[in-house]
């Protein structure tokens, strides 16, 4: 008796095992993703936008359409794409770096623009593929490559508070939740209604994934868990933020 | 009073990043800003690892063009400041440099170049030359140093900040990801021992008394409403850098004089040539050695001569032509057959060249 | 040489740019040379593609397993950054010796948090490199604040070198402020490595009776 490997239909087997590092946290929210896909049935229509950092290692992850696209810029093109048609469902993939620094203003206005995309953001806390540098999510007082005497908040500011962010400014219609690798039932769900509430027309989807680096953060598999479950829920809280009510129409 | 970083002189064993940082603290440099991008991260790591002791500072900001722009406003409040990017980032700096360019302003970039276009490789390439010396939507006015060395990056590294200030033209080092990861000594010294004066900065903005009432308000901008408006204050620039240019530009060169082939090269890429033409010459070749150190100003007096009296001139660049472009318009008119040695994003050895020189000699 | 004894397990660590990997890869070659079974492991989670990938090959051949990426495993990732190797991760349970090339990084000797087993292997020696012509471990001060900051480390090796550029009186320097740095630590110095051609005037052993490694260069061809 062969053991079938649990991994979603929508992935592409050709790919596996796939270049994420052991022990990182990507590769349970492309798994959390990917369920997601296969529930609802949709891989012929997806197109999977990923950025530049680990989240690239995606670029040919899944059986479905994918951009890699430049660093900031994955909302910014599956928007381009959404809007010049709507059949498909956008996904946008990204990291920290991508969606919080560089990205910031991309998504700042797909927020407040409602766009019909989904957007996923993998936080771990700091710049992965370039060796470890601070990120908008680097917690105070931990050290990273550009922080190496750890991060003063005093100077930088303290961790950029995302989901909140776009659960202020996003319009009627958004959804937005953050989830974490530590709990993947809830992130697949969290992540099934993002892309469901795109499918629905209703606005801007949006799920930011807590997730692990133990290459970067220098930690045995323990410590990495502890890192997500001790140091980083303190300042990050996991939950819906925004789930649109029913839809009224204009006038009403 | 914060220690000088660099007492007296040393020498040392380093990457070509680290040099850069240990420069720009030694040139008193008080402020970075930058954002992480391979292969110029270590420039940023090695200056916020040293900057507590020397008490200078450093801001990561949220992309390059935030990079650049805080760069702008480091320098309008009277600091040394810099930044370092590389590829896709320098592709973004390029808008706030053109409002340097249009201003004035004294910037300092490090220019690490790698593949290209887009994000290509992180590796090396000389394929930013057109991006750095001319990009933007202006004229290039700015000052671009080429280096091949690391006592060159740590030369040109302090003397950026001193172009920067006198001329008030953007400068850059354009160094690539070979440079920036290779380890060599080199002497780091103390500019002042070595009877360099380092430029003083002066405020744009924020100057001591009230405005209107102890002096007159600075008001600047980089817009106009008129073309002719626009038209005067370019001529005023372009005037400036003609007659700094001469000043400004550098090259070197050997065995030109009775040369009929003479290879041209800049950056890291010269060195292969040096060695090239110096084994070829000792076979019997009669070929010269030809390298801008300023892409920008072209070194046009003794290009021009070279192209006088060779033959032939093989372009030989890490690029697409983008070397070749900038000999071909200085010395335009000349009758000397261009040739290239063109592989974009791809090092060059010395050993490549001397085939090539053989190829075309037959 | 190295007499057939009790399994090596050594790690080195040190800063970046100090020689880390050039020490390690002779070490591996001294000990296949030897006749022992030894495996190389690439740590370097910060610049992966600029250490041991393009000599992979060459030192197969001369009898070291090399646990290390391959050119076109990396095929197609641009940014081509620091992805650990899984197998890396649990190169302690392979038998015979084992040398571990740990990268720079903040707090990079944690790195060693990354393999498994680190925390309980008997036989583990996690040594510094040093080289003193670099300039934040220059001076004696230097050294013992840098080296103070890298955690566990049970021995210091004397790489001082300026290149191309390597005389006589460098390494010596060396051997005087590593020595120094080292009694202040209250760390040995294990070795003292140089280019063949200097090591040959040193001796088997230097002023301070440090043993003398000889190293062939290998680390400039993984670059171009």
């Amino acid at each position: 008796m062969t053991v079938q490997p649990a991994m979603p239909k929508c992935w592409n087997v050709e790919s596996k095992p796939h270049k994420f590092c052991p022990g990182c946290g990507h590769g349970l929210v492309l798994k959390a993703l990917g369920q997601a896909i296969d529930e609802l049935g949709i891989q012929d229509k997806v197109v999977f936008g990923c950025d530049i950092g680990c989240s690239l290692l995606s670029w040919d992850f899944f059986n479905v359409d994918t951009i890699q696209t430049h660093h900031g810029r994955t909302n910014p093109v599956i928007t381009g794409m959404k809007r010049a048609n709507s059949d498909i469902i956008g996904v946008a993939y990204m990291g920290d770096g991508g969606g919080y620094a560089i990205g910031s203003q991309h998504l700042v206005s797909a927020a407040t623009r409602n766009e019909r995309i989904t957007a996923i953001l993998v936080n771990n806390t700091q710049y992965g593929m370039t060796g470890g540098q601070m990120a908008p999510t680097t917690m105070p007082g931990q050290k990273t490559e550009t922080s190496p005497y750890g991060r003063d908040a005093e100077t930088t500011g303290s961790p950029t508070q995302g989901p909140e962010m776009v659960a202020a400014i996003a319009p009627e219609g958004a959804y937005v939740a953050r989830g974490s690798v530590a709990n993947m039932k809830q992130l697949k769900g969290y992540i099934k209604k993002a892309l469901e509430n795109q499918m629905a027309g209703n606005g801007f989807s949006f799920v930011e994934a807590l997730s692990l680096c133990p290459t970067n953060w220098r930690t045995n598999a323990r410590d990495t868990w502890k890192f997500l479950e001790e140091e980083m829920y303190k300042y990050f809280k996991v939950g819906e933020l925004r789930v649109p009510g029913p839809r009224e129409k204009e006038g009403q | 009073m914060p220690e000088k970083p660099i007492q007296g002189e040393k020498r040392v064993f380093v990457t070509g990043n680290e040099v850069v940082a240990w420069a720009a603290l030694a040139a008193g440099a008080e402020i970075m800003y930058g954002y992480p991008i391979t292969p110029q991260n270590e420039i940023m790591h090695y200056w916020t690892r040293m900057i507590p002791k020397y008490g200078r500072r450093f801001l990561q900001t949220e992309d390059e063009l935030s990079a650049g722009f805080t760069t702008v406003g480091g320098v309008l409040a009277g600091r040394r400041a810099f930044t370092a990017t590389a590829g896709p980032g320098n592709t973004l700096m390029q808008e706030p440099i053109s409002m340097a360019e249009a201003m004035r302003l004294p910037i300092v970039v490090v220019v690490q170049q790698r593949g290209g276009p887009s994000t290509a490789t992180v590796i090396y390439s000389q394929q930013e030359v057109t991006l750095t010396t001319l990009g933007g939507n202006g004229e290039g006015l700015r000052v671009v140093y080429s280096t091949a060395t690391h006592q060159e990056l740590f030369d040109y590294t302090i003397k950026s900040f001193n172009t920067a200030w006198k001329y008030r033209f953007p400068a850059f080092v354009l160094g690539d990801g070979y440079q920036a990861k290779m380890r060599e000594s080199l002497m780091f010294y103390d500019p002042a021992e070595r009877g360099i004066e380092m430029v003083p900065t002066e405020a744009y903005v924020g100057r001591p008394g009230m405005p209107g009432a102890d002096r007159p308000p600075t008001h600047m901008r980089n817009t106009y409403n008129m073309e002719e408006e626009l038209y005067e204050v370019l001529q005023g620039y372009l005037a400036d850098y003609a007659k700094a240019a001469p000043e400004i530009a550098e090259h070197e060169a050997f065995d030109t004089a009775d040369a009929d082939l003479v290879v041209i090269s800049h950056g890291v890429v010269s060195r292969a040539c040096k060695m090239a033409v110096k084994e070829l010459r000792e076979q019997g070749y009669k070929v010269g050695y030809f390298r801008p150190i300023t892409l920008r100003p072209m070194p046009e007096k003794a290009l021009r001569e070279v192209a006088r009296t060779a033959k032939q001139l093989l372009v030989v660049e890490s690029a697409q032509g983008q070397l070749d472009r900038l000999v071909k318009e200085v010395i335009y008119g000349s009758t000397a057959e261009m040739l290239p040695l063109f592989k974009p994003g791809v090092g060059i050895t010395s050993e490549e060249v001397v085939t090539r020189v053989k190829e075309i000699k037959g | 040489m190295v007499a057939i004894g009790p399994r090596i397990v050594e790690a080195y660590v040190g800063e970046y740019a100090s020689g880390k990997s050039e020490v390690a890869v002779n070490r591996a070659l001294d000990l296949a040379a030897a006749g022992r079974r030894v495996t190389l492991v690439d740590l370097d989670v910060v610049e992966p593609c600029y250490t041991l990938r393009p000599i992979k090959k060459e030192l197969e051949q001369k009898g070291v397993s090399v646990l290390a990426w391959e050119t076109r495993d990396m095929v197609g990732l641009g940014e081509t950054g620091n992805i650990l190797r899984a197998e890396n991760r649990w190169a302690l349970r392979r038998p015979g010796d084992i040398i571990l090339d740990i990268g720079y990084g903040v707090e990079g000797a944690k790195t060693l948090a990354l393999l498994e087993d680190a925390g309980s292997d008997p036989d583990l020696k996690v040594y510094a490199v040093v080289n003193i012509a670099r300039p934040m471990t220059g001076s004696v001060s230097g050294i013992v604040q840098y080296i103070r900051e890298l955690g566990r480390i049970d021995g210091l090796i004397n790489n001082s070198h300026l290149g191309d550029d390597t005389d006589l009186e460098i390494v010596q320097e060396g051997t005087r402020v590593v020595g120094e740095a080292a009694r202040e630590l209250g760390i040995p110095v294990i070795a003292v490595t140089a280019v063949a051609e200097l090591a040959d005037r040193i001796g088997p052993a230097d002023s301070a009776g440090n043993p003398v490694r000889k190293l062939v260069r290998y680390m400039p061809r993984t670059l171009w």
